[in-house]
């Protein structure tokens, strides 16, 4: 697979505060790739020496197999975190003019701005000023304006914060199907929990530095499967079995963290004996698990 | 990645000029200053013309001197159609009752009373009206008694009334003027007007550009869309095309503005108010081409100014406190103006000239009372040139680094210490 963006021992400080040290990521085309980490561990100025809005102190950025140029920017769509539109423009004048700056010509870019309008439900608003809109159209739009021009790297800082769950499912739909035409996607998000079924390959991070990095399921599969999810009715008796080391109740089940190398099925039997098991699961442990148990109580999350 | 100065220059200049305020102003401006033309010279001319009075008087002979120079008044404007100066002497108590009823019932404005008294040589003048308090019909009436007292001394004296009259006459003085080493005629009113004009119209322009560019770098700050634009676009390209984008919309407002002047300042109207064409007003072709270029460079200059305090800030209200900042060079220009316009090759007012900030308004004012030599109008204007140039390029780097900078008002060493890491 062709590698958009590749970062060697990037590291960058502000003051006496080291905001990235020694990081080095690869993301190929056609996947989506998880850049996670609390608040504070360094996501955004990771995504900003990417694209070039700030410079590493050391190390070494490549953007489409060639060192950072202002030209490569022109396949990237990128959206902050901290993102805004023109509260005077119209709709398409801004699409327009936001594509145009990203190597579009007017025509093509009024065509495909008609385009996504008319596929995200919006194309009724496309003559009215910003600011007459709801948050949850400018979100479209923010939407559009990234994706207009075909970028083949996306890069979406926090893509979900203070999304409607319409819209985070619209934008979730919209992502796969670029990423099954080739494109690749990363996401920036404190939120591990809801990019984890996305991602094929992530990155975690903590003060900066990368904790663990690779494949999907080559990380997961380097955790045991120690999560247990059981509901069931009657005594909670079996919850002093041997195998268990901590649990946490909750409304309508208890979730159950096992010993190394516990006997699960030993526990299912004891559960089995003096209560009615309704559900009994085996999961692989969360992003979030896998990010604390790395990290420890190091996390300043 | 030019043609992205194009696009931000075509959204700032279209976002502008679509604006209700441009509207309004381009058709407002011109109005009022019409207006306030038009008022201004027709109170001027109010002030000049004589009315209709009366003179009181027990000496006749004085009388009809005083109501002579009167009437002959300033040779240099002649009254189209001379007051009537009715002339009442000597006077009667029944005479004065009527005259005081004309007063009353404004007939004429009022009446000046002369009484001489013997072995006097002044007479006790009074000025009667219903008016409390007139300056310039207070002169004009002192100085028409001591002509007309003179004239009657002379005559006394038996001087003919002819030697008497062009006696009294205002002598008209020509002034002349050394340029380039060559005397020519001058007219030192109205040699400054382009000057002044300059001088408004960039205060105006930058008052409301410079803030008008400020407040759009922080609406595009407070908006958050400079990080995305920022991912696409280099902030010098940002910074070029906000400036000639601005810079086209307010260019396209003095053009419609001056076309304005040109068709109105050979129109009837202005005629009828003594102005034809614009070569009366002072203005000469050079002086055009270098208002042109001193507005152009002198805009640049505040709208970059502008800008960058734009990127400092983080808010609409701070820009108000610094607009004071942004102008206050222009203002010092302005009190500095009557000492360049006396003295326009002194040092001081060649180093003025010199400094940047002070350049577009001091040198312009020097070309236009003494041409200064070749070598300072063209260092003036490098000076000035290269000043636009590294104010874009601080601020286009400001605005970069204003990304990292969340709300908060930088203070200069922590700009200067982000400018290194960004």
């Amino acid at each position: 697979m062709e590698v958009l963006v590749e970062l060697q021992q990037v590291s960058k400080s502000y003051e006496e505060k080291v905001a990235v040290h020694d990081l080095s990521l690869k993301i190929e085309a056609g996947s989506m790739f998880g850049l996670l980490g609390p608040n504070g561990a360094g996501k955004t100025s990771t995504i900003r020496m990417m694209i070039g809005i700030t410079r590493p102190d050391s190390g070494a950025v490549t953007l489409f197999g060639k060192p950072f140029s202002a030209a490569a920017l022109q396949r990237v769509g990128y959206l902050p975190e901290e993102r805004g539109l023109y509260r005077k423009m119209k709709v398409i004048e801004q699409l327009v003019f936001l594509a145009e700056l990203r190597g579009l010509g007017a025509a093509e870019a009024t065509r495909r701005a008609k385009e996504w309008c008319e596929k995200l439900q919006i194309a009724d608003v496309m003559n009215k000023k910003t600011e007459e809109l709801s948050k949850g159209m400018q979100q479209k739009i923010q939407f559009i304006s990234t994706l207009l021009h075909d970028p083949e790297l996306i890069i979406m800082d926090e893509p979900f914060s203070g999304l409607d769950p319409v819209n985070a499912v619209l934008l979730q739909d919209t992502l796969l199907e670029l990423k099954k035409q080739g494109n690749a996607v990363l996401f920036s998000t404190h939120r591990m929990d809801q990019v984890e079924k996305l991602c094929d390959s992530i990155c975690l991070i903590n003060k900066g530095a990368a904790v663990l990095s690779g494949g999907m399921r080559e990380i997961k599969s380097r955790y045991e499967r120690n999560h247990l999810v059981v509901q069931y009715e009657g005594s909670d008796g079996f919850l002093g079995h041997p195998a268990i080391e901590s649990y946490k109740t909750y409304a309508d089940r208890v979730e159950i963290r096992l010993k190394p190398h516990a006997n699960a099925q030993d526990l299912l039997r004891t559960a089995a004996a003096t209560s009615t098991i309704t559900k009994f699961e085996l999961a692989e442990p969360s992003l979030e698990e896998i990010f604390i148990e790395t990290v420890g109580g190091r996390a300043d999350a | 990645m030019h043609r992205n100065i194009f696009y931000v220059a075509k959204r700032e200049y279209l976002e502008r000029v679509r604006s209700r305020v441009f509207r309004i102003t381009i058709i407002l401006v011109p109005v009022g200053v019409g207006v306030l033309l038009v008022i201004g010279r027709a109170g001027n001319s109010k002030m000049d013309v004589l009315p209709n009075l009366a003179i009181v008087s027990n000496n006749p002979a004085l009388a009809v001197q005083v109501k002579a120079a009167l009437l002959e008044g300033d040779e240099a404007s002649p009254q189209a159609s001379p007051p009537t100066i009715i002339v009442d002497a000597p006077e009667t108590a029944d005479s004065i009752a009527q005259i005081d009823r004309e007063v009353a019932s404004h007939q004429i404005a009022g009446y000046l009373r002369l009484e001489t008294q013997p072995g006097q040589i002044q007479p006790e003048a009074t000025w009667v009206s219903t008016n409390s308090v007139d300056f310039i019909r207070k002169s004009q009436m002192q100085s028409a008694v001591r002509r007309g007292l003179m004239s009657q001394a002379l005559l006394d004296h038996g001087a003919s009334a002819d030697r008497v009259h062009q006696l009294m006459k205002t002598v008209p003085l020509q002034t002349m003027q050394v340029k380039n080493g060559v005397v020519s005629k001058s007219d030192s009113e109205r040699s400054f007007t382009g000057a002044y004009a300059l001088i408004v119209v960039l205060y105006a322009a930058v008052l409301f550009y410079g803030i008008n560019i400020a407040r759009s770098v922080v609406e595009e700050k407070t908006s958050r869309i400079f990080e995305v634009l920022l991912s696409t676009v280099s902030s010098d390209d940002l910074m070029m095309g906000k400036l000639i984008g601005v810079g086209a919309a307010s260019l396209t407002q003095m053009a419609v503005w001056a076309a304005i002047l040109v068709i109105g300042a050979g129109s009837q109207l202005a005629v009828a108010y003594g102005i034809h064409g614009l070569s009366s007003l002072g203005v000469t072709t050079s002086e055009l081409v270098f208002f042109a270029v001193f507005f152009l460079l002198g805009f640049y200059l505040y709208s970059a100014l502008g800008a960058a305090l734009g990127s400092t800030v983080g808010s609409e209200q701070d820009i108000q406190q610094f607009s004071l900042i942004l102008i206050s060079p222009l203002v010092v220009s302005v009190i500095l103006l009557p000492y360049v316009m006396a003295n326009p090759s002194s040092t001081a007012s060649v180093v003025l000239s010199l400094i940047p900030p002070f350049t577009p308004i001091i040198l312009y004012m020097r070309i236009c009372a003494q041409t200064p030599p070749a070598w300072q109008i063209a260092l003036g204007i490098a000076l000035l040139a290269a000043t636009v140039w590294a104010m874009i390029w601080l601020t286009a780097r400001i605005y970069r680094i204003g990304v990292l900078m969340y709300g908060k008002r930088a203070t200069l060493p922590e700009i200067v210490r982000w400018l290194r890491y960004s």
